[in-house]
């Protein structure tokens, strides 16, 4: 039996209670993708934009690849800063489940360090040999790069399935390529794929409003709106289709889990079904984004309401995966209040130099001599 | 050892010797080079010096190429390879440190939210502001290096938390001191190594001049790298102490490990005298390299030195490069290291040999290889008897262990094998272990590998 394989718990005390590591867990993930969308996302979209027009530097879409590029070298890295969380608090929560599945696809595990590498290399010389220095060119890395932040959303989609069904280590064991082979695999990578374009799509979209309606090349701004305007919204009706496959092929306990959790998974996935629909019906009302600033606002502040509340369903979906064995493993707890304490502060702190460095920088604008 | 075994041909402690000394190399850069740029370009702006704020900007450039890229995605890589390797030992040191590591990711957002910034306003902000982010940057940045040599502390002298479990009593543990001042020597030598290049990048008539200003910089990382490695070295408890040091040191590989640590150091300090402070116009490519190759090896030593002194622990006096616990060893005895080992146990052994290959994986794995690193086959005796006399040896050793007062350490350099974590297991294991090793010898590489794969 498979999940006679679930290895023991450590000995030691987890230093909190349970939920709070569930809070925590929560929201630097949801922290992390939102870093995480920009970078895939913003990556193969200007990488379809970039093809789409050949890698010629007067159009509108090498424009977009290039501000979207322009951003990624530091959403990449943030990306890579914010994911930093969810993987300490997730081996708190899971360690028996994560370990194992990450050591039964273990080249393919320490292969994603090796893309994300690459992948972020690349971006850095798309950004500085391709358009955004040159004015065009750049397209080979580009791709490379896209590429590579698909690939490394496919190892994790994999490691998540495989972490979250105990009962199927022993095939997992046997075989790790038939987790590509779960009905769950690819509705749900497509999923994370179209989230992230979308996402992508809507800030290059709101970032050309805004430049438009400072008065700053308002043709190219428009033509840029209205082409990631066009990939925000077919993503997001092809995401609303995806999403309901998503339910309807997970396995049955779980999703029979969803549906009589009462209140706390209804409420998120109530939420965030209205959600998406909501977003489409925003999405459709609008055919030139310049012309409707605030309805493109609006939409970006749904959107990551949206991720918001998919982090929640996100994590209430593994734990029902993994209900039947959880009971077996009730980690003993011994909470260490002062440091949790010390480390809020700190988070606290360290936000707030944050906003205060980046304040003092917005309002410090120099040039010539008086410039660093 | 509750978890499967990946096997891996150049054994899993190179992959994370590999990534753990490139990572520390370019994580110790990226703290030393924040306070040698800040300082820099504090300088640079004080005296209108041109030349010293772009070497602050070339510099701020390699920082964001190596660091924040290859510096974040191997620290990551540190857990994973952890995670893959060794993972009760990673969960046992998370769940300890949660909030250890936690504290040190807010500073690390910090450090790389300021670190893009600084790089990405050169030109474009005032430089009483721009300097105040290189500060905030470096300022975090060492923060996270106070946080994690806690951590990495704590897994060679545990001290009083071995008795006490508390946070802070294996946090400030014997070396966490000795170790913060050696770091922040080291810190410095790295940003010079770096640096260096950087400066040779610069105009030619600049060279001299920058050259002698990082050399400073390098000779004052070599005297604290030097105070506080002495300082480790007599903090160390005596029985880690006296396997490298003394007119007969428990292991002699260790001694000839410590002996090139210096030695490095040396030459580090030699080759920075020579080439950047009395003859700075030598200060070359090649020059460059070799005062850089000097210091990685006084750092890699340095970090293979400690590395060798934990063993056969990964939480020394706590749990066993295997994932056995101290604790636990009375209890395998009992119930047969198998009765823990899911994975390696995972299809019922109809033999001896079978279930002695189960013992090897569950207990001997993480270290060993069959024909690879550290090559099991290799070192095998021809004779079965001495086979099973070593494993007994090794059964006893844990007497050593068990027998000790709880929380106190064990004087490793009076054990006949030093590195090696005991055997634990029941007869049956043992005689089964003996058998399956034995097999090993009479059977080619080429047999024995077509049997794994059954």
């Amino acid at each position: 039996m498979s999940e006679n394989l679930i290895p023991a718990l450590d000995s030691t005390p987890i230093p909190g209670p349970a939920w709070l590591f569930h809070v925590l867990l929560v929201f630097t993930f949801f922290l992390h993708a939102l870093f995480m969308n920009l970078a895939l996302g913003g990556t193969l979209l200007a990488a379809f934009g970039q093809l789409a027009a050949g890698g010629k530097g007067s159009d509108h879409r090498v424009t977009l690849a290039r501000r979207l590029m322009g951003v990624n070298t530091y959403a990449i890295s943030m990306a890579i800063t914010t994911g930093v969380a969810p993987l300490l608090f997730v081996q708190i929560l899971f360690q028996q489940y994560f370990y194992t599945a990450t050591i039964l696809i273990a080249w393919v595990w320490l292969f994603f360090l090796v893309m994300l590498m690459v992948g972020y290399y690349a971006a850095y010389l798309y950004k500085y040999r391709g358009a955004p220095t040159r004015g065009d060119g750049g397209t080979g890395w580009l791709v490379v790069s896209a590429v590579m932040f698909l690939l490394i959303a496919m190892v994790h989609v994999a490691v998540n399935l495989i972490h979250s069904q105990p009962d199927k280590w022993s095939l997992f064991a046997d075989n790790p390529w038939s987790v590509l082979a779960d009905p769950v695999y690819f509705p749900r990578l497509l999923h994370f794929v179209l989230a992230a374009v979308g996402f992508a799509g809507l800030v290059g979209a709101w970032w050309a409003v805004r430049q438009a309606k400072q008065g700053k090349d308002v043709q190219l701004n428009t033509d840029i709106a209205r082409f990631a305007w066009k990939w925000v919204l077919w993503t997001t009706v092809i995401q609303v289709v995806d999403g309901f496959v998503l339910l309807l092929v997970l396995p049955q306990p779980v999703l029979l889990g969803l549906m009589r959790g009462g209140a706390a998974t209804m409420i998120p996935l109530t939420l965030s079904i209205l959600l998406g629909v909501g977003l489409l019906m925003m999405m459709a009302r609008v055919s030139n984004p310049v012309e409707k600033a605030g309805l493109v606002n609006g939409t970006l502040g749904a959107m990551a309401l949206t991720i918001a509340v998919m982090s929640i369903t996100r994590h209430q979906v593994r734990g029902l995966y993994l209900e039947p064995v959880a009971s077996r493993f009730e980690a003993a707890t011994a909470p260490q209040w002062g440091n949790f304490v010390l480390f809020a502060l700190l988070l606290v702190a360290g936000l707030a130099t944050v906003g205060y460095m980046v304040r003092r920088v917005v309002n410090s604008p120099a040039t010539g001599d008086e410039a660093a | 050892m509750d978890y499967p075994i990946w096997d891996i041909a150049i054994g899993g402690s190179v992959l994370m010797g590999l990534v753990a000394v490139t990572h520390v190399i370019v994580s110790h850069f990226a703290i030393g080079g924040g306070l040698v740029i800040a300082v820099t370009e504090t300088l640079a702006v004080k005296r209108g010096d041109h030349e010293m704020r772009e070497l602050a900007r070339r510099s701020s450039f390699v920082l964001i190429l190596v660091s924040t890229v290859f510096g974040a995605i191997s620290g990551v890589g540190i857990w994973v390879v952890a995670g893959l390797i060794s993972p009760s030992t990673i969960a046992a040191l998370i769940r300890n440190y949660v909030w250890g590591w936690a504290i040190e990711w807010v500073f690390f957002i910090v450090e790389i939210v300021a670190a893009l910034v600084y790089f990405a306003t050169w030109d474009k902000i005032s430089k009483r502001v721009h300097v105040m982010v290189g500060w905030i940057y470096f300022v975090s940045a060492y923060l996270s290096l106070v946080v994690i040599n806690g951590i990495i502390t704590f897994m060679l002298t545990p001290g009083e938390w071995l008795k006490t479990h508390a946070f802070w009593d294996g946090f400030f543990n014997p070396t966490y001191w000795p170790a913060l001042v050696l770091r922040t020597g080291i810190v410095m030598m790295m940003a010079t190594a770096f640096m260096g290049l950087a400066a040779w990048r610069g105009q030619e008539s600049s060279r001299p001049r920058l050259s002698r200003y990082l050399g400073w910089w390098m000779l004052a990382g070599v005297f604290v790298s030097y105070a506080g490695y002495r300082w480790w070295e007599v903090a160390l408890p005596d029985g880690i102490r006296a396997l490298f040091l003394g007119d007969s040191p428990g292991l002699a590989a260790l001694a000839d490990t410590r002996s090139f640590v210096l030695w490095s150091l040396t030459a580090a300090l030699v080759l920075t005298v020579v080439f950047l402070l009395v003859v700075p116009r030598m200060a070359k490519l090649v020059p460059l390299v070799l005062v850089m190759l000097a210091a990685f090896a006084f750092f890699g030593s340095y970090e293979r030195l400690r590395e060798g002194v934990r063993k056969p622990f990964l939480i020394h006096d706590y749990m066993f490069s295997n994932g056995v616990r101290v604790d636990e060893i009375s209890k395998l005895n009992e119930q047969g290291i198998l009765s823990k080992a899911r994975w390696a146990a995972r299809d019922p052994a109809d033999d001896p040999v079978a279930m002695g290959r189960q013992v090897f994986r569950a207990q001997c794995a993480s270290c060993h290889t069959l024909d690879g690193y550290q090559g099991i086959r290799k070192l095998l005796p021809d004779d079965p008897d001495m086979t099973f006399g070593v494993l007994y040896g090794l059964f006893e050793q844990g007497e050593e262990y068990t027998g000790a007062e709880p929380g106190t350490a064990v004087d490793k350099s009076e054990l006949f094998y030093p590195y090696m974590p005991p055997f634990v297991g029941t007869e049956e294991e043992m005689m089964s272990l003996a058998e399956y090793l034995s097999s090993l010898v009479a059977t080619e590489p080429e047999v024995a590998r077509a049997g794994e794969g059954q």
